[in-house]
């Protein structure tokens, strides 16, 4: 750490604010002219600004299990295109085992240049609606290697020397089913790496870059002072914790153990995963990118959800995952479901880990994402689409001192997409939504419950539409988990109503097809409950009862509240004397 | 004979009263929260008391009466509204209360969900359907309704909202379902949303719809009181209510949109804007209003502002139109603090009046902006609201030097640096609205308002190489002054998805007599309200919009035009779109085709405006005016600086920087880079003595 102070705290500050505004600026175009459902609705896409060493400076993750990794592949196009990084350059990248999350997440980075120097890099990642490959909006549940899931982008050039590239752009979308939209998307994320430089351009006008770069190194040494600092008040230990998927789609009965010991060591965390299993044959294994990503994720929000994100934030941390596991697969394996699924078993053992050492801060478990992605082409509008089903996500974990948030799912976005709206749903796509609303009695009671899953029930009404489930919890081993008391969520339902009558029930990771008259049922999970729920009070029973999402039933089996299904108030002898 | 502004704000009653010949005097008033109206009436008794009459015999010379009220948007946000059930389409009965599944601050989960505006258990569904093209799939259940009739009777509820799927496309449930509802709840306040909202996107139109229910009773029984008791002292002119618009309404207008309230309150400071600055020429401005907590600009662009459909008050989307305010946590009383990495920040929490700042006295114990301007001399301690309120110096000081001794610098460092970063914040809040939308700041005049912005305007101007800079007379009541000068204004929505290309020359025209037919439509029924307001036909302008979009995109750019049909703009629409996609995103693509999405009717009624006076001509030395000297912090050092009386300049005067010119409730901080001069309407005009940018 560098405690001699070269440029004065206030410019240190300012300069901070403009960089963190600048990777807003540029998330404001993706947000605002994105095609993809994925990108402006559900935000699945994260901004950046690395400085020319390949830090990570300034970013604004709106899909938080983007948050880390982004240097992954910055280092991976540095390394690349090196002794040949020019003005006006754009580079794409989405290889998984080159520095990206998974295949569908489309990095577009642009090195920015001052007075002829490479000074910085702007970079956008995001989850593209289409990228290739056998699967439905990228998911292949079958694929059992890379070269089944996606059409797979090591660094190349998008532009040279400001030169459009016709040819790698024509080659890429040749490959793609959704041409137009995916096209769309790409110029997007090239629009927001532009506005990123001409921001970036102003700044250094103003400041220089000597004192831009003391800045920068000031910035890096807060955050870690700041990460260090609550670190530190957690309680020094060893701790360990494992969870399951369902199965990686391929081994259907065989659950998957991703396991961490943790151990916090004064201002220090190590987190090992070397007891998770090792890499599977279906698309499940994580990156090393999205590993990273997805423990930062859950320490951050147990330690200190206000850090600034950087390259100084990252250095009180150490991650162990060892290559050829399900949480570092080695090439060629499939990979495109570790943000979800993955992603999220991997937040779920940090926080259980951590449970002892920060009781106050962790969270129960969340309901895990199992959602339909289906793509085809809509005979009433004429077009083509593609979308993946944000409408059935389940509900959030409880805290101390607050219920789970409801249909806020999935954990990986820790609340940050949005659902769609079902309107525009219904009008883009060939289905009608039957029944959208919250599930009784879905969430994991507690003092805090958690919150509500949801029923989402939708027709279909155009032929062959191709149907990826993907996602977890549908075993009893991978529902929403409880804490201090809490109860744990329930399993999802999902089913098939056929045309015919014939009922097909629905698993994780699995692909399906859907047709005219077919009916989607989905019941979604709530999340899971923290401490007694005989502690929480009857008031709030009794509002949830009458609010029809705890049925009278589970006010006295759950809670110990007994309360009259007529007149709607609590019989107090009766709850005195089951409550105790 | 008189009109008057009165702007209800939270802490005050601001009134501006201008009369035939075109001057004006300034009140200020405490709001009485309670019941609002007292403080109005407070205010009008004291002008017929300077006067000298009484008040019914001032009030028979006041023919208008302008009224923004935040009465609406206070309710919401204490939680006071009326007891409200919603009515939507059965299996679909939480859209309102999911709002979309989002937590917006999504890392920090020690927090609850705003309150509902309606509870799950008030929220009915009733069987009924329409299919995305707007046709009945499944009739409506009369028994449902009677059944949510009965509910709402027997919990007392005193609104109800009515928003189904797609009624946008047809209103024939919604109607139905409010005419029975109607009938078994006679007096009850009804709001659907098919004439509230009738745009797509279910949350965003049941939420304002909700809203409308929610605040509805409210407004409506203030206003019928207020318009008794105004009859009753002898008012006889017009009453209109100020809009978030930033347009006005008639009162019975009022009741039945009272949403069309919730935003009203900084709605038209854009008007006043454009009003000062027409004195210098410039229809390009941005508009800054600091507050105690807040920091509200507008962009103006050829004497225009912008809009947004994206508002929200305390947690619920508001999605009507609206003058596209945007508001950062900055202000006098946002406080600074050292972030655990040890850096420092200022804001958006503020200590606002109660404690306020520490320099206050009133137990504030963390240093704010309004201390750091103590510190740097830009306030007297005995001078600040005219004197009524003390200045706290040695407590400020100790309270610096503290802070100070953490991040390594002198106390006097230390507020510097406070001023630096605020002012710095407040930039990045002006570039959001410009660089962001693609117009350069430098292009534009900046109109400052409320008590803190003219200390730190010429140090924001500096910041963005803005080059005028115009601080109305009337700063610290520029919202009642913009009252004064608003037009009746409504605006009209429908929701029409189809590509553009199938309408123009290009694509054969062949839809676009329906696209015709739907702005007609709005525009008669925009004909119509205005009619029913009394306003002749040669005083109606007319806005056209259409929101567009790629394909697939799910956002929108609004297009504009003015006095002209669809069937002439049609085939240039697409270029225009292309481009402005450009400027504010950085990429556009020519080869893509282009949905519309909604289509918008803007009317504007034109309304008789007060004559603003002219100040006589005071000569170009405002020596006489000089009331002494302070020192004042200016570019690292403190500087002897003459402090200037406010009230005694006037039309012609001029000065250079560093100066400082003191109203009871404004200061104006003249840096050493700028300039000021006095226009004709007595309006201080600050330019940079050297245009080094």
């Amino acid at each position: 750490m560098n405690n001699e102070i070269k440029v004065d705290p206030i410019l240190v500050a300012v300069i901070g604010n403009r960089l963190e505004a600048i990777t807003k600026e540029m998330g404001e175009t993706m947000l605002r002219t994105s095609r993809s459902p994925i990108f402006s609705e559900a935000q699945d896409f994260v901004t950046a600004i690395f400085d020319r060493h390949g830090r990570l400076v300034a970013q604004t993750a709106y899909i938080p299990i983007l948050m880390v990794g982004l240097h992954f592949a910055i280092k991976s196009m540095a390394d690349h295109f090196k002794g040949d990084i020019n003005e006006g350059d754009v580079y794409v990248l989405n290889d998984p085992f080159k520095g990206n999350t998974h295949p569908p997440d489309v990095n577009i980075a642009r090195p920015i240049f001052y007075n002829g120097e490479l000074q910085f890099w702007a970079i956008t990642k995001g989850h593209q609606a289409d990228i290739g490959g056998g699967g439905v909006c990228g998911y292949n549940p079958n694929s059992t290697t890379i070269y089944e899931e996606c059409l797979c982008i090591p660094p190349s050039r998008l532009y040279h020397k400001g030169e459009y590239q016709k040819d790698v752009w024509n080659l890429i979308m040749s490959n793609i089913f959704l041409r137009e939209l995916v096209e769309g998307d790409f110029s997007c994320q090239v629009g927001a790496c532009t506005i990123a430089d001409r921001n970036l351009q102003s700044l250094m006008q103003k400041y220089g870059i000597d004192v831009i770069y003391q800045a920068i190194e000031e910035i890096f040494d807060a955050s870690e002072r700041q990460l260090r600092t609550k670190i530190g008040e957690l309680a020094d230990g060893k701790y360990y914790a494992e969870r399951f998927m369902d199965h990686d789609g391929v081994n259907k009965d065989k659950l998957i153990k991703v396991a961490a010991d943790v151990e916090v060591k004064g201002e220090e965390v190590i987190i090992d995963l070397s007891k998770s299993d090792p890499q599977v044959a279906g698309y499940v294994n994580s990156s090393i990118a999205n590993t990273h990503s997805a423990c930062y994720l859950a320490l951050i929000i147990v330690v200190e959800p206000h850090v600034r994100f950087n390259e100084g934030a990252m250095r009180p941390v150490k991650i162990i995952a060892p290559e050829g596991s399900v949480v570092n697969a080695r090439h060629p394996a499939p990979t495109t479901c570790c943000t979800i699924t993955t992603g999220s078993v991997l937040m779920e053992i940090i926080w259980l880990a951590l449970a002892p050492a920060a009781p106050h801060t962790v969270q129960a478990g969340w309901a895990r994402w199992c959602n339909p992605a289906t793509m085809g082409f809509n005979p009433r509008t004429g077009r083509s689409f593609a979308d993946i089903h944000w409408l059935g996500k389940g509900g959030g974990g409880a805290t101390e001192g607050y219920d789970g948030w409801d249909h806020i799912g999935v954990v990986v976005n820790v609340g940050g997409s949005r659902a769609p709206d079902p309107e525009i749903h219904q009008m883009v796509d060939p289905y009608f939504v039957l029944d959208y609303e919250l599930w009784c009695d879905s969430a994991g009671a507690g003092k805090w419950r958690g919150g509500l899953g949801v029923i989402y029930r939708w027709r279909i009404d155009a032929p062959n539409i191709p149907c990826a489930v993907f996602g977890s919890g549908n075993r009893d081993e991978t529902v929403a988990f409880g804490l201090e008391g809490g109860k744990p969520g329930i399993k999802h339902n999902l089913r098939i109503v056929k045309a015919n009558g014939e009922i097909i029930p629905i698993d994780s990771e699995s692909l399906y097809h859907l047709s005219t008259g077919d009916i989607v049922e989905q019941y979604s999970s709530g999340g899971g409950g923290f401490g007694n729920p005989y502690e929480r009070s009857e008031e709030l029973v009794l509002l949830d009862v009458r609010n029809g999402v705890v049925s009278v039933e589970k006010a006295k089996e759950d809670y110990g509240v007994v309360i009259n299904p007529v007149t709607m108030e609590i019989d107090r002898k009766l709850t005195d004397s089951i409550r105790g | 004979m008189y009109s008057i502004g009165i702007d209800v704000g939270g802490t005050f009653t601001d009134f501006l009263l201008i009369n035939d010949a075109g001057e004006s005097t300034v009140y200020k008033n405490l709001t009485t929260p309670s019941d609002p109206s007292e403080g109005t009436f407070n205010g009008l008794n004291q002008m017929a008391e300077d006067k000298g009459i009484s008040l019914p015999e001032f009030m028979g010379q006041v023919k208008l009466i302008v009224h923004g009220t935040t009465i609406t948007t206070n309710a919401t946000i204490t939680g006071e509204g009326a007891k409200t059930g919603f009515v939507t389409t059965k299996g679909f009965r939480d859209v309102l209360g999911m709002r979309r599944g989002v937590r917006e601050e999504m890392y920090d989960c020690k927090q609850s969900p705003p309150p509902p505006l309606v509870p799950r258990y008030l929220t009915a569904t009733v069987e009924e359907r329409l299919d995305c093209e707007g046709k009945v799939v499944t009739p409506l259940n009369r028994d449902d309704v009677l059944k949510a009739a009965e509910l709402f009777k027997s919990e007392g509820v005193e609104a109800v909202a009515v928003s189904t799927l797609f009624s946008f496309f047809n209103p024939e449930h919604e109607r139905a379902i409010r005419d029975i509802l109607q009938e078994e709840l006679p007096g009850i306040y009804i709001s659907i949303s098919s004439e509230v909202l009738p745009q797509v996107r279910a949350y965003e139109r049941h939420s304002t719809t909700a809203l409308n229910a929610y605040v509805g009773p409210i407004l409506a029984r203030y206003l019928e009181k207020l318009q008794v008791r105004l009859k009753s002292e002898n008012f006889k002119g017009t009453l209109l209510i100020m809009q978030s618009n930033g347009g006005v309404m008639s009162p019975d207008l009022a009741m039945r949109y009272a949403s069309n309230t919730l935003l009203s309150g900084p709605a038209s400071g854009p008007a006043a804007g454009v009003f000062y600055s027409e004195s210098q020429g410039v229809k390009d401005i941005i508009t800054v209003d600091m507050g105690g907590t807040s920091f509200d600009i507008c962009l103006i662009k050829d004497g225009k502002p912008g809009f947004t459909v994206e508002g929200s008050v305390a947690g619920n989307r508001l999605a009507s139109p609206m003058t596209a305010i945007h508001t950062i946590g900055a202000g006098g009383g946002s406080i600074a603090w050292i972030d655990a990495g040890g850096i420092l920040r200022v804001g958006p929490k503020s200590a606002s009046s109660d404690p306020g700042p520490i320099c206050y006295g009133r137990g504030g114990q963390q240093p704010a902006v309004t201390d750091s301007n103590l510190m740097l001399g830009y306030l007297d301690p005995d001078f600040f609201h005219g004197g009524n309120i003390k200045l706290d110096y040695e407590k400020t000081y100790s309270a610096f030097e503290e802070m100070g001794k953490k991040l390594g610098l002198s106390a006097l460092e230390t507020a510097a640096g406070i001023y630096q970063i605020v002012n710095a914040n407040m930039a990045a809040g002006v570039r959001e609205v410009s660089v962001r939308r693609g117009y350069d700041p430098r292009e534009f005049a900046m109109v400052v308002a409320g008590g803190a912005g003219p200390i730190h305007a010429a140090a924001i101007a500096t910041e963005l190489g803005v080059s005028l800079i115009i601080v109305p007379r009337e700063s610290s009541v520029f919202c009642a002054a913009g009252m004064l000068i608003s037009d009746l204004k409504h605006d009209f929505v429908r929701t029409y998805n189809e590509p553009v290309r199938k309408h123009t020359s290009a694509g054969g025209r062949q839809d676009l007599d329906r696209l015709a037919g739907l702005y007609n439509e709005m525009y008669s029924e925009a004909i119509k309200t205005l009619a029913d307001e009394g306003v002749s036909k040669d005083r109606v302008h007319v806005r056209y919009g259409a929101d567009m979009r790629y394909l697939g995109q799910l956002n929108d750019i609004t297009v504009h035009w003015e006095d002209r049909s669809i069937e002439d703009v049609i085939d240039g629409l697409e270029d225009i779109f292309h481009k402005r996609h450009d400027t504010l995103f950085g990429y556009s693509m020519p080869s893509s085709s282009i949905d519309f999405m909604n289509l918008r009717v803007t009317v504007i009624g034109v309304t008789d405006k007060p004559s603003f006076g002219k100040g006589s001509f005071k000569g170009t030395d405002p020596s006489y005016a000089l009331k002494g000297k302070r020192k004042a912090y200016f570019n690292g050092e403190f500087v002897e600086t003459p402090v200037y009386d406010g009230l005694l300049m006037g039309n012609g005067n001029k000065l250079e920087g560093p100066a400082i010119v003191e109203q009871p409730t404004t200061t104006i901080i003249v840096t050493p880079e700028f300039k000021l001069v006095c226009d004709e309407y007595d309006n201080y005009v600050l330019s940079p003595i050297l245009k080094a940018y």
